[in-house]
């Protein structure tokens, strides 16, 4: 796969685009070229390994109260004039109205320091080798080992009228272990922005225990149960926290839980959107060029603040947050980074204060139920463990939870000092072991 | 297109494969959205790129590339062969595909109106009339939209085949959000999920009558907010199509998944209840359920003439009268069962892998209706549109919201009722099915946010079902 092109001639693409537009035009371009390569592992063997490179250009053209936006993912010489025409064409069969201004300049700056070289240079036999050593300890153990090993570079550069003119890049790595016997699994990830720090047989050992204990699950009457979440679990909480309830248009559109200034969840909750861990591969700016900044989004249990885009935020008379997604769009802005507070516990000692409990690896398949109330379901997976009396008894069937996730923040027990680092479906997330007083599942 | 899939053949062979296909696409998306009287979004997305797929020492490599020149499609061809051969070190058994007839063919979606080539004022026009259609008192977000795909896809494979398809797709729908203190309530029309979208053409959006549906969608989402909740308790549960549309699609499209039984999947989708012993022996649901995969349904978002390994489409059982009858199969995963391909394998664009995805998994029409179902059920609810879905990664257990819901009392709708949700296990709630509308309620849907894959794949397919009735089923509000 060719080298990922620099940010200065991503700029230069762009700068093309911007130069074919028609007189008195306002315009806002954005060129993003992502390398992407993943091994997937089944049964003990890789079946599946696939690579793809992709150089996509956007174009947002206003004139005259009237908007075009067009997209082309399309090889060749002609692409930014045939971009400039098609988003022409729509622009002029667009109703005149009040468009979403394009970014001024925030003097942001560009850095790049979720990228890593290494991650770029990784080779389809480097995958293949860590798949490898996942496979190896687990049939050492008499497990088969399913999962992937991943890496991917993206680059983004923005132009426009309005004189933005940024690029950065970022990297991300990503390795999932799930280690399966006759009639037990378990599951382990580790994501990281440079490939060199991620350890295959550190992964494969925890799986490979976790699945070795996973045996012989016997069902659990459904109830509310103390928990002990893994960080992978938490993450997954934080994340559909984010979707339901901590962007600004929720909040504008009366969808949000969100009170600010009030206390709705335990003391030992603070929850920011925190653009400087580079173990979450972040990029500097957002869909329309703005600076990504840190929020602190529940302080203490006290809710603060939300995330915003220039929409929201010009709606709301503060300044953006950098969170939007491309514009216009009808979703508003959504946190990328979440990051629960670690606290100074750790797994054993959550263990050893839970009286009756449930210790959950995963969660799988979670939706939003009632997002007002932030209530959610979804399944637990690959590892559920009764606690009794403050030690780990035996693993239990998977249960089915529906629960408010604002409810289960505000019966926080303990957090764990130690955070991991995980991929979600709109950003990353870091989050550490918790402890929650009062969790319900429901078959 | 024809040029750079020999191309990338011949660069294949050339670097040492067994077998190679690709897939050269030109694919156009054209999406338009108004939201609260206002144009929000008129944009279209070019997508062409083409993709490799070889098999080296029975080992799989694949690459994606956008690049058209012939050093570049060669690099891809190459790092395909590479990619494969990394495989080839660490895989547990040799891929055999199942045979298949190379043949020279073309297919095309059957459209009166090609949807590219209606003027877009007409659609916000339209989307404009549908929007003031929904504002209504209490209605804080109204949302209309439109779509269009025309996938243009040449395959060809080392075995010979030649065959080029377009694909066309149109899609329309409305949301209605009304909001109180407590309560946020949205009703969606045709279908949730953001549209209604079939393989047609205009002359799918205009039978919709988003317009005439607009008022009457705002009117309940406002009606729900102060309706009271859904009652709680085991009873009778009727669904609309599009909720029983989803049911299929969660709780039989996914387990009869072939390389789901066979753990390909087994780390991220997940796996499923239905094993190969169980073929022709497990009793999936009531003798009222018939469920097949059929790639020949007129105007299903999983039509087509041939999947993207080259097999023709098809027709297959899944569940017979209840009986478990068939799975969804590729060329890997019919040869370890020394059994044809079911021809439904399919890749969201072409820089990803081609897998097994649904094709059209129909709920085969009964011969009630939904009047008849309402009528003669005591006590229970009739439930409409998809809010919330979950289920366990084999495919057992299932939790569903829908957005309205009407209690039943002695054979009528007695009030609205809000935040319904009901579980179960998928075969006990297919065995108590008792009831399935008959072919004048039959419909089909398309949901166009199937994920499944790693990297991530989105796929639109089909489902065509009716309104069907089942009983003693665990129903509770939010």
């Amino acid at each position: 796969m060719s080298q990922l092109r620099a940010g200065e001639e991503l700029l230069d693409i762009a700068d093309q685009v911007v130069e074919r537009v028609p007189a008195g035009s306002e315009a806002e371009v954005t060129v993003t070229q992502t390398t992407s390569a993943l091994t997937r592992f089944a049964n003990g063997g890789i079946h599946q390994n696939v690579a793809d490179q992709a150089l996509r250009l956007r174009l947002r053209l206003i004139r005259d109260g009237r908007c075009g936006v067009a997209e082309m993912r399309v090889a060749g010489d002609d692409v930014a004039a045939a971009l400039v025409a098609t988003a022409e064409a729509i622009r002029s069969h667009s109703p005149n109205g009040e468009q979403v201004p394009l970014y001024a300049p925030d003097g942001g700056a560009d850095t790049s320091a979720g990228y890593s070289a290494a991650t770029e240079a990784v080779t389809p036999e480097q995958r293949a080798d860590l798949a490898a050593t996942v496979c190896a300890v687990a049939a050492a153990r008499g497990q088969r080992a399913f999962g992937t090993s991943e890496t991917g570079v993206t680059a983004v550069a923005m132009v426009s009228t309005a004189g933005l003119r940024r690029s950065a890049r970022h990297s991300t790595t990503e390795l999932i272990a799930v280690s399966r016997s006759e009639d037990g699994s378990a599951y382990g990830a580790r994501s990281a922005a440079d490939a060199a720090q991620i350890d295959a047989g550190e992964l494969a050992a925890e799986v490979t225990e976790l699945c070795a204990r996973n045996h012989d699950a016997q069902a659990l009457e459904p109830g509310t149960y103390e928990v002990v979440l893994s960080p992978y679990a938490v993450a997954e909480l934080l994340e559909y926290l984010g979707l339901v309830g901590l962007g600004a248009l929720a909040v504008l559109e009366k969808r949000s839980f969100m009170r600010f200034g009030e206390r709705l969840m335990s003391e030992a909750v603070t929850i920011t959107d925190d653009v400087s861990r580079t173990e979450l591969a972040p990029l500097p700016f957002d869909g329309e060029g703005a600076s990504t900044l840190p929020v602190t989004i529940i302080d203490g249990g006290v809710c603060r603040a939300v995330v915003h885009d220039s929409v929201t935020a010009a709606r709301t008379g503060v300044a953006t947050t950098g969170h939007s997604f491309p514009q216009p769009n009808a979703d508003g802005p959504l946190p990328r980074y979440l990051c629960l507070a670690p606290g100074d516990s750790d797994r054993e000692a959550m263990v050893a204060a839970c009286q009756r409990g449930l210790l959950v690896t995963r969660f799988w398949y979670v939706r939003p139920v009632h997002p007002l109330a932030t209530i959610i379901t979804g399944m637990t997976r690959d590892g559920t463990f009764l606690i009794d009396r403050g030690r780990v008894v035996r693993p239990v069937r998977d249960l089915r939870f529906t629960q408010s996730i604002v409810g289960a923040l505000g019966e926080v027990r303990s957090v764990g000092a130690e955070r991991l680092a995980s991929r979600g479906y709109f950003g990353a997330a870091l989050a550490p072991w918790l402890h929650l007083g009062a969790f319900t599942f429901t078959s | 297109m024809r040029d750079i899939a020999d191309r990338l053949l011949d660069a294949a062979h050339a670097a040492g494969a067994a077998y190679a296909d690709c897939r050269v696409v030109d694919r156009t998306t054209q999406s338009v959205t108004v939201k609260n009287g206002r144009v929000n979004n008129v944009s279209q997305f070019a997508d062409q790129g083409s993709g490799i797929r070889v098999l080296v020492d029975g080992a799989w490599g694949f690459c994606g590339t956008q690049r058209a020149d012939g050093a570049g499609l060669e690099e891809a061809a190459r790092l395909a062969v590479r990619i494969a051969r990394a495989s080839a070190r660490t895989s547990v058994a040799r891929v055999r595909l199942a045979p298949v007839p190379a043949v020279t063919a073309t297919y095309t979606t059957p459209v009166v109106v090609d949807p590219f080539t209606v003027p877009l004022d007409r659609k916000i026009d339209l989307l404009l009339a549908v929007d003031a259609g929904m504002d209504v008192p209490g209605v804080t977000t109204r949302i209309g939209s439109l779509g269009a795909v025309r996938h243009h896809q040449f395959f060809a494979s080392s075995e010979g085949s030649r065959i080029e398809q377009t694909i066309i797709e149109t899609g329309g729908g409305l949301d209605a959000t009304a909001t109180s203190a407590s309560e946020v309530q949205t009703r969606s029309f045709p279908n949730s999920f953001g549209r209604q979208q079939l393989t047609a053409g205009w002359e799918a959006v205009e039978e919709m009558d988003l317009r005439g549906n607009a008022t009457r969608i705002a009117e309940e989402a406002v009606a729900l907010l102060s309706a009271d909740a859904c009652p709680a308790g085991t009873m009778t549960l009727i669904l609309d199509a599009t909720q029983a549309a989803l049911q299929v699609h969660e709780s039989c499209g996914h387990p009869t998944e072939l390389d789901r039984v066979l753990g390909f999947e087994a780390a991220y989708a997940g796996t499923s209840f239905l094993m190969p012993d169980m073929l022709g022996r497990f009793r999936y649901g009531s003798d009222h359920v018939t469920i097949t995969a059929d790639a020949t349904s007129a105007r299903g978002l999983g039509t087509f003439g041939y999947d993207d390994e080259g097999v023709p489409a098809q027709r297959t059982l899944l569940v017979d009268r209840g009986l478990f009858s068939g799975y969804l199969t590729s060329r890997e995963t019919a040869s370890r069962f020394d059994a044809p391909s079911g021809g439904t394998v399919r890749a969201e664009s072409w820089n990803r892998l081609p897998l097994i995805r649904m094709t059209n998994i129909n709920l085969e029409p009964g011969t009630s209706s939904l009047e008849e179902m309402v009528a003669t059920t005591e006590q229970g609810v009739y439930l409409e549109t998809n809010r919330s879905w979950s289920i366990d990664d084999r495919r057992l257990n299932f939790q569903f919201g829908t957005q309205a819901g009407w209690e039943i009392r002695d054979g009528r709708r007695v009030r609205l009722v809000r935040n319904p949700l009901y579980s179960g296990s998928t075969p006990q709630f297919w065995n108590s099915c008792d009831a399935v509308a008959g072919a004048a309620e039959w419909r089909m849907y398309g949901v166009i946010n199937c994920g499944k894959g790693q990297p991530g794949q989105i796929m639109h397919v089909g489902h065509g079902a009716a309104p069907c009735r089942f009983r003693n089923v665990a129903v509770r509000p939010a």
